[in-house]
């Protein structure tokens, strides 16, 4: 089947607010096994764009979205589907470090506990603090708060939350917006590790960082009812070397505006 | 390592750099061979191979742009990819030079040599054992190396030398002489210019390593100076 | 300097003449404001002077009888069975059966024996009594007037407050009477009111906060319960009074629990009410507190595939808890203060019976303290002023208990 090679794909979808539309007509499809940068300027909708992919948006009021979501052939906001489900197939990594005030091992436990993690807590831990390169920094002193870590480890922390309740894709909103370059750094070599398995999907409003670390990049920019779109989808390469449109052109450039 | 994957990416372009080198190292010792046999269909063999060498010099050059793009490469990575796109222009040069003997051998058509090549081949071997070197060395950034192979440039310079005054003599013996001692003055010429590039490469990986930007030792004067006297 | 003089802003001289106009506002509006604390601060020592004032001071007393009529022992000496004894052999028998019917003689302690043989048999007669200021600055002159009015009379300084005024039932004397049944009251009164109004109080918090939609509906219930929280308290007495005391008569007196012995106007009415009152305080607290908890650990929760309910059982309860518990705490501390209310639905002015169950009759501290400084004994303005003292220090109690629960449980996000 041609369509295997896309984690998810949007089909003309658009969000609005009451009557205002603040992302319209997007058409990606997102491949698996990489990581897409969204980028664009502020207020472009990006955030907007990628809370939709997870229903993040469902908590804000007056929010709908139109057009379809397709994982696996199954359009998300359809009748049927519950928004928790969505959620643990599509976890989400926030901007500002979140992890719970509780332990380490908590922040872990907790996600998987609440799906119903039937195996053994210790090992799951355990793996998902690896996978998120963070094992040997924490692991004698898994009890201790998660508030004693610097802001990159709880950062990882909650991306080892993420993979716990192992999701199809990972969503990650500036993921190091709130963090110091080489925390930073870390963060981005840590999603070439974890493309392997996952599915990552990035917004940033630090150009270089989607250049540095992701494979595809989708332009964002508002037009002049404001209302947020994809301009171009591409090769990151493409997009810093040699973008087709001149609004790419301009933003890579700085010359935006 | 934070930095894991600009890492290996920085690996497979030096990788990709010591790959042109070898076509180019190739090149410059078949097209010396190709002249000495007086082999045409061998030296329009490695006139093709030429575009390959281009080819490979401009994809390198988009892989460099496409680091510099996306990885914003500071300090010593910004000066390894900038020299880097030096280097590898270099080594199209050299590839040209390669190129431009076997041209002769091309347009020397039956004309026999005007005399059978010792110090011709030595030369060739010479730069390409000296371009092999200072591959390794920009590779390992030896900056010891870089420093030393210049000097060994000096032997390709006494060779040309000789060369020019046996060719001299051959013009004043018989004038007559004069095209084919031309043709082979040429081919000299392309060799000595051939280890003088390296010279160069040695100055990048120096101001790769220490960032320091320094002329080693033109010996481009040097030959000139010799002339003179 | 090569500051071109045509920049409009004042150069040299000119702008230090202003820098000094700008620091004499500054300074007046300072003294202004170190004014209005320093108000504060008088006032609120004039206040804990006043009350200071009346607990303590000289009182002038004669004995009726003296006690060496009833026993050959000092009286403090005397155990309870001798007291006993006592008691019974001097008391009429009609007198001795009412105190008997009020708290079995045999379960009483033997401070409140003693108390009862200096009430009932000695006949302690206060002939009066003076401040805390007087006796400290005119002592000589109370000596002499005493010494000149009551001959027989006894002065001594004396503290209003005592262990005894804590521990002893109300008595229509004010020597004897204490504060036991009202703080009883007033603890009881609390318990209810909290029992009510903080499940039902964080429950709508909850509910406004994280579930109800933003609409019309909601911003009208929203306005509604911060103006509740302005009400009067004496129209929850008149709800209390109309609901609890009334309409609800056969639940509050316990009759439908088999409780015959009372009317409505029982500590269960008077509790709920005063839950009512603190019900709005309560909401708007532990809404104040559910705000608090960031959004961000809810987007973390939902976005680990949490429900709402679980998100809001494991993270934001959790974390609001500490706010909820200081506002519910501060919110009981005015329940403790109220009278009015308590008034409309019924505390009983008069009663030495501790109160033993939801249905019992009660009386508070504040109706207990409003009731004293009504008499027109002098003595009894002191222990008004003692039992002051005794709210005060509760009062303070449930607001330190907010600070530490508050600085114990506090989150650092």
């Amino acid at each position: 089947m041609e369509n295997t090679n896309y984690a998810i794909e949007t089909n003309n979808l658009s969000i609005h607010y009451g009557n205002f539309t603040a992302v319209k007509g997007v058409n990606m499809k997102v491949e698996r096994q990489k990581i897409t940068a969204i980028i664009g300027p502020s207020g472009c909708g990006k955030s907007t764009l990628l809370r939709a992919f997870n229903r993040m948006n469902d908590f804000v009021p007056s929010c709908h979205v139109t057009g379809e979501l397709l994982l696996d052939n199954q359009n998300l906001y359809g009748k049927n589907v519950d928004p928790v489900e969505v959620r643990r197939k599509i976890g989400m990594v926030f901007q500002k470090p979140n992890p719970f005030p509780k332990s380490i091992y908590e922040n872990i436990a907790w996600g998987a506990r609440i799906n119903g993690f039937k195996g053994k807590m210790d090992e799951l831990v355990e793996q998902s603090l690896r996978s998120a390169a963070l094992w040997d920094e924490v692991k004698d002193k898994l009890q201790q708060s998660a508030y004693a870590l610097s802001g990159g480890q709880q950062q990882r922390l909650c991306i080892a939350r993420t993979i716990a309740i192992q999701p199809e894709i990972i969503l990650m909103d500036e993921p190091a917006s709130a963090l110091d370059p080489i925390s930073t750094l870390r963060i981005e070599e840590l999603m070439q590790e974890l493309k392997k398995n996952y599915t990552i999907l990035i917004v940033t409003h630090n150009m270089q960082q989607a250049a540095r670390a992701s494979d595809y990049t989708a332009m964002m920019m508002i037009d002049d009812q404001r209302a947020g779109g994809v301009i171009e989808f591409d090769d990151t390469k493409a997009i810093f070397t040699r973008p087709k449109d001149k609004r790419t052109e301009d933003y890579v450039t700085g010359r935006f505006g | 390592m934070i930095r894991k994957t600009f890492e290996s990416d920085i690996q497979q372009v030096k990788d990709e750099v010591l790959l042109l080198g070898s076509m180019v190292e190739h090149a410059i010792i078949g097209s010396v061979d190709a002249l000495k046999k007086r082999d045409i269909k061998a030296a329009e063999k490695i006139i093709a191979e030429d575009k390959e060498i281009n080819k490979k010099r401009f994809a390198i050059e988009n892989q460099l742009m496409i680091l510099i793009a996306t990885q914003q490469p500071m300090a010593h990575d910004l000066r390894l990819l900038a020299s880097t796109m030096e280097i590898i222009s270099e080594l199209e040069r050299m590839g040209d030079y390669a190129k431009g003997i076997a041209n002769i051998n091309v347009r020397m058509g039956d004309e026999k040599l005007l005399k059978p090549l010792i110090d011709v081949p030595r030369m060739a071997q010479k730069g390409a054992d000296m371009l092999h070197r200072a591959l390794t060395a920009f590779v390992q950034e030896d900056v010891a190396t870089a420093q030393a192979l210049p000097i060994e440039d000096d032997e390709v310079d006494a060779l040309y030398n000789q060369i020019y005054r046996e060719l001299m003599i051959f013009v004043i013996e018989d004038p007559k002489n004069i095209e084919r001692a031309n043709w082979l003055l040429w081919v000299a010429h392309n060799l000595e210019r051939f280890s003088d590039r390296v010279t160069n490469i040695c100055e990048r990986t120096i101001f790769i390593a220490t960032g320091e930007f320094g002329e080693i030792k033109s010996s481009d004067d040097e030959f000139w100076k010799n002339q003179k006297k | 300097m090569n500051t071109p003089n045509t920049l409009p802003y004042p150069q040299g001289n000119a702008f230090y003449s202003t820098l000094r106009k700008r620091y004499l506002t500054a300074t007046i509006w300072q003294s202004l404001f170190l004014g209005s604390l320093l108000i504060a601060i008088i006032v609120l020592m004039a206040l804990i002077y006043n009350v200071i004032d009346g607990a303590f001071g000289y009182i002038a007393y004669e004995y009726k009888n003296s006690p060496s009529e009833f026993t050959a022992t000092a009286p403090n000496e005397l155990t309870k069975e001798e007291l006993l004894v006592i008691l019974k052999d001097n008391l009429s028998r009609g007198a001795y059966n009412k105190l008997d019917e009020e708290q079995t003689m045999e379960t009483r302690s033997q401070s409140d024996l003693l108390n009862l043989f200096f009430e009932r048999l000695v006949r302690l007669d206060t002939k009066q009594t003076w401040s805390m200021t007087e006796s400290l600055s005119k002592g000589a002159e109370i000596q002499a007037e005493v010494a000149e009015k009551y001959p027989d009379a006894v002065l001594e300084f004396r503290s209003w407050l005592t262990p005894q005024f804590l521990t002893a039932p109300m008595s229509s004397r004010a020597e004897f009477a204490g504060v036991r049944t009202a703080v009883l009251g007033s603890l009881w009164l609390v318990g209810i009111a909290i029992a009510f109004a903080l499940p039902i109080g964080t429950g709508a918090a909850i509910y406004l906060q994280e579930y109800a939609p933003k609409n019309w509906f909601t911003s009208i219930v929203q306005t509604n319960i911060n103006n509740l929280a302005g009400v009067p308290s004496i129209v929850y007495g008149m709800l209390g009074l109309a609901v609890f005391v009334r309409v609800m008569e056969s639940f509050t007196s316990g009759a439908m629990f088999g409780v015959t012995d009372s009317n409505g106007r029982t500590i269960l009415s008077a509790g709920l009410t005063m839950g009512i009152l603190v019900l709005p305080l309560i909401i708007i607290n532990a809404q104040e507190a559910i705000k608090a908890v960031p959004d961000s650990l809810r987007q973390a929760a939902f976005g680990v595939g949490a429900t709402r309910w679980q998100t809001i059982w494991h993270h934001v309860l959790p974390n609001a808890l500490p706010g909820i518990m200081t506002g519910s705490i501060l919110a009981l501390s005015r329940a403790l203060g109220e009278t009015a209310p308590l008034i409309v639905v019924g505390a009983s002015t008069f009663i030495s019976l501790d109160p033993d169950g939801p249905f019992s009759k009660f009386t508070a501290l504040p109706i207990q303290i409003y009731q004293w400084t009504t008499r027109a004994q002098s003595e009894f303005h002191a222990i008004a002023a003692s039992a002051i003292i005794v709210l005060l220090i509760l009062l303070l109690t449930l607001n330190a208990t907010a600070i530490l629960l508050r600085n114990r449980f506090q989150r650092r996000w």
